[in-house]
């Protein structure tokens, strides 16, 4: 029965899928055709592109292809006179991964993962005034604070998670409706404003997804095992069901994110000191009271106990304060022309699961200590080698549960795996470029405690001014439970054809 | 005796002008008879623009052609405010892309020190990371945006860099603009300088830089390798930009040509001006936080 209606549901989908479909293609061509400038005020551009990610090490669990991924994005400048400028920026991809698999074999996210999710379609939409001293950015936008290209400061946005950290960082943020205003009161010094009414929750794939967190699948087969007996008793309990409520933070004004950064440079090392105040963007899990129920239709077996189980994802308030800084050495010397950088951010009353390996008992808040620093430098004319080092501290190792008096540890929010109290990360990037820079190959590695991480090489190669293609690969290693280990058998071949106008 | 000694004081306070570095806002012309020193330091401050309060380049075209003829295209902003000195910085650089669409918005901020030992600050707007990036500056050998062009060619190759002999005061030929098939800057009266590098183990082992006496421009360069031979041209067309009193030499035209590959590129720049009021706010990080591309 179940299964039919899923099958329902599919065929019912891949209609309005083929009708997106349509309607996309009929949308994208004439404004393909019709690129360029509309007098002086109007300028647009942006950008037709395909991806294709092959899974290079299937196993049952997740197909073959994994995306075949069509987008388009546009965006549209215009000046209102000298001081306001109007920045729109849409953008629309569709999947049809989804589609081209075996139409019996209805993929359940495709509702959540093949196509544009909500609003998030746009991605900017503000006023700017842009004057000497103040700038003002009213609307729709990002906001990046750091200087890491992993997030420490970055904290401001929230990021979709979906395709986890395979994707560029400013794609991955979730923009926010938000007022930005800087003022400089002199050169190379300025604060930075932040009031953020709107509220968009971190994303994470759904179950059953390629890059569906460890601890989610298990819920989710936790989920489908029910009812299951709990407690032996006697008398035996039967857990019925676990209902999970979301719950954001209400839109009121004392819920917003409030933030400042104060840029400025001594000589010419440049600082920043940050502070932000806000929900986290990440929804955590809770354990809520379970409740004993009772069914009258239809009755339960005599001496049994049937009970339903409540979680509830919640944002926390939290605050952060933190500062960076980045500078290159530029006297002469043996060091002349390495760039350091560095950050530091202090976040309190995070929420934190603790429990054993692979199970959550509790959520509690606690602070955290994240930094790093960076090192880069250009060698042998065009090779560019950069290398980071990072750690982020937890103020504990264990809790103890006051109702039971047990310890438990701090655990990977993503798998449930048992973390340590400090988690160093080891970044090297390397980057060049050969032909003209027509052919530029960079390769990512990340290494983490426990032997885990990733390595992702990509070439990117300029077949015309306006043709772009990307290959790219994306290695996975470490312990099922680590962060990056839970999708070692996702290996990814991936591929890219952009048309840009 | 008077003479002889008026001689050599008039010596001495020629050579103390151009012994150091030629004063800001002030352009110089060329003279016959002056020496390779002098001359270089005139043609680096023409170069850098030193004369001025500021530059806009509202379009520079920037053209990579093969040896098929199969050409791509580059298209950038360029602003400059000279600094004189103020903070130690000669002055500051920002270039905006803006063509092709792929890397819209890409915008390298640079600050150049008078001390010419000192490397250059560099930040980097990064499009896709939406971010500022502090980077290292470029090492000098690297390729200009992927051009002919050498870093060094285009921003930091500076006076102190090299050793300069006088070859001799002769009229240019005229060079043949590949991309437009016109004779260009015939007939132009130049001092021809031989530069060689400081740096020992260079990617070149001197040049031929033809110093036009009119504008002190470099109108025309040929690089050399250990073996003495040519294997890269530059020429740039020089003219005026004369609004009202002012008379600034600029650079109209480019074109450079590696010889061992084929490959040439090709910079146009169009509607240049000078002491337009550009605030420094304009050479900030703030400044490249404000692109929305």
């Amino acid at each position: 029965m179940v299964e039919e209606q899923k099958r329902k549901n599919g065929k019912r989908n891949l209609r309005g899928c083929k009708m997106r479909k349509i309607l996309f293609l009929l949308f994208i061509f004439p404004l393909s055709v019709f690129a360029g400038q509309i007098g002086d005020d109007v300028e647009y551009s942006g950008y037709i592109k395909n991806e294709v990610w092959f899974r290079t090490n299937t196993d049952t669990s997740h197909q073959f292809l994994t995306s075949f991924k069509n987008t388009f994005d546009i965006g549209i400048e215009y000046k209102i006179n000298d001081d306001w400028t109007f920045f729109f920026h849409p953008r629309y991809f569709y999947d049809f991964a989804y589609d081209i698999r075996d139409d019996d074999v209805f993929d359940r996210n495709q509702e959540i993962m093949g196509h544009t999710y909500q609003d998030e379609w746009l991605r900017d939409c503000y006023f700017d005034y842009i004057s000497d001293n103040l700038d003002l950015r009213l609307g729709k936008q990002q906001v990046v604070w750091g200087q890491m290209d992993v997030p420490i400061l970055d904290r401001v946005m929230p990021i979709d998670l979906t395709n986890w950290f395979l994707p560029d960082l400013a794609d991955m943020r979730i923009p926010l409706w938000m007022v930005k205003l800087e003022y400089s009161p002199w050169v190379n010094s300025t604060i930075q404003a932040l009031f953020i009414p709107d509220f968009e929750a971190s994303r994470v794939a759904p179950p059953g997804a390629p890059f569906s967190f460890a601890a989610y699948n298990a819920f989710y087969d936790l989920q489908q095992s029910l009812p299951q007996i709990v407690d032996p008793g006697p008398p035996p309990v039967y857990l019925n069901n676990i209902f999970v409520d979301s719950k954001t933070p209400p839109g009121q004004f004392e819920n917003s994110t409030f933030g400042l950064r104060w840029r400025s440079m001594i000589e010419d090392l440049e600082y920043t000191l940050n502070w932000l105040y806000g929900y986290s963007t990440s929804a955590y899990l809770y354990t809520d009271p379970t409740v004993s129920v009772f069914s009258i239709f239809p009755p339960p077996p005599p001496g049994e106990v049937n009970s339903d189980g409540y979680r509830s994802r919640r944002h926390k308030r939290i605050q952060m304060a933190g500062f960076s800084f980045a500078k290159t050495l530029v006297n002469p010397g043996p060091f002349e022309g390495l760039t350091l950088k560095g950050e530091f951010a202090y976040i309190h009353d995070e929420p934190t699961y603790y429990g054993t390996s692979g199970s959550r008992e509790m959520t509690r808040a606690s602070d955290k200590y994240n930094w790093g620093f960076a090192l880069e430098k250009n060698i042998v004319t065009n090779w560019l080698v950069n290398f980071q080092f990072l750690q982020f501290i937890a103020d504990r190792r264990t809790m103890i549960d006051p109702s039971t008096g047990i310890s438990y540890r701090i655990l990977d929010t993503s798998t449930y795996g048992v973390i340590d109290k400090i988690e160093n990360v080891y970044v090297v990037k390397i980057m060049t470029d050969f032909m003209h820079e027509r052919l530029k190959p960079e390769i990512t590695i990340v290494y983490q405690d426990d032997n885990q991480g990733r390595i992702v090489p990509k070439v990117v190669y300029e077949l015309r001014d306006n043709i772009w293609l990307k290959l790219g690969y994306a290695h996975f290693f470490g312990r099922p439970d680590s962060s990056n280990g839970q999708f070692r058998n996702r290996d990814l071949l991936m591929f890219e054809v952009k048309y840009t106008f | 005796m008077r003479k002889v000694l008026l001689f050599f004081v008039m010596a001495f306070l020629s050579v103390g002008v151009f012994a150091q570095e030629l004063e800001y806002g002030k352009v110089y012309p060329l003279k016959a008879g002056m020496g390779a020193d002098e001359v270089m330091r005139v043609m680096y401050h023409n170069k850098y623009s030193l004369f001025a309060q500021d530059y806009f380049l509202p379009k520079s075209k920037v053209l990579y052609v093969d040896t098929s003829g199969y050409t791509r295209t580059k298209i950038a902003r360029r602003y400059r405010i000279i600094k004189e000195g103020k903070g130690g910085i000669s002055y500051k650089d920002l270039i905006v892309v803006t063509y092709p669409t792929e890397i819209k918005g890409l915008a390298i901020l640079t600050w150049t020190y008078e001390d010419f030992k000192k490397d250059q600050n560099v930040w980097l707007w990064v499009p896709s990371l939406k971010k500022v990036r502090k980077i290292s500056a470029s090492e000098d050998d690297d390729a200009f945006m992927g051009s002919d062009l050498t870093v060094e060619d285009v921003s930091t190759r500076r006076f102190e860099d090299e050793t300069y002999k006088l070859i001799g005061e002769k009229v240019f030929d005229g060079y043949t603009f590949e991309h437009t098939q016109e004779v260009k800057s015939k007939g132009k009266p130049c001092f021809v300088i031989e530069a060689t590098p400081l740096k020992p183990r260079w990617y070149y082992s001197k040049r031929l830089v033809w110093v036009d006496k009119e504008t002190g421009g470099n109108i025309y360069e040929e690089y050399y390798n250990k073996k003495g031979k040519v294997f890269k041209t530059r020429f740039i067309e020089w003219g005026w930009y004369k609004p009202e009193t002012k008379k600034y030499p600029m650079q109209i035209a480019i074109e450079c040509k590696d010889l061992r590959t084929g490959h040439r590129t090709v910079i146009f720049n169009e509607e240049q001006e000078y002491d337009q009021g550009i605030s420094e706010q304009n050479f900030t990080v703030k400044a490249l936080m404000r692109s929305r591309w």
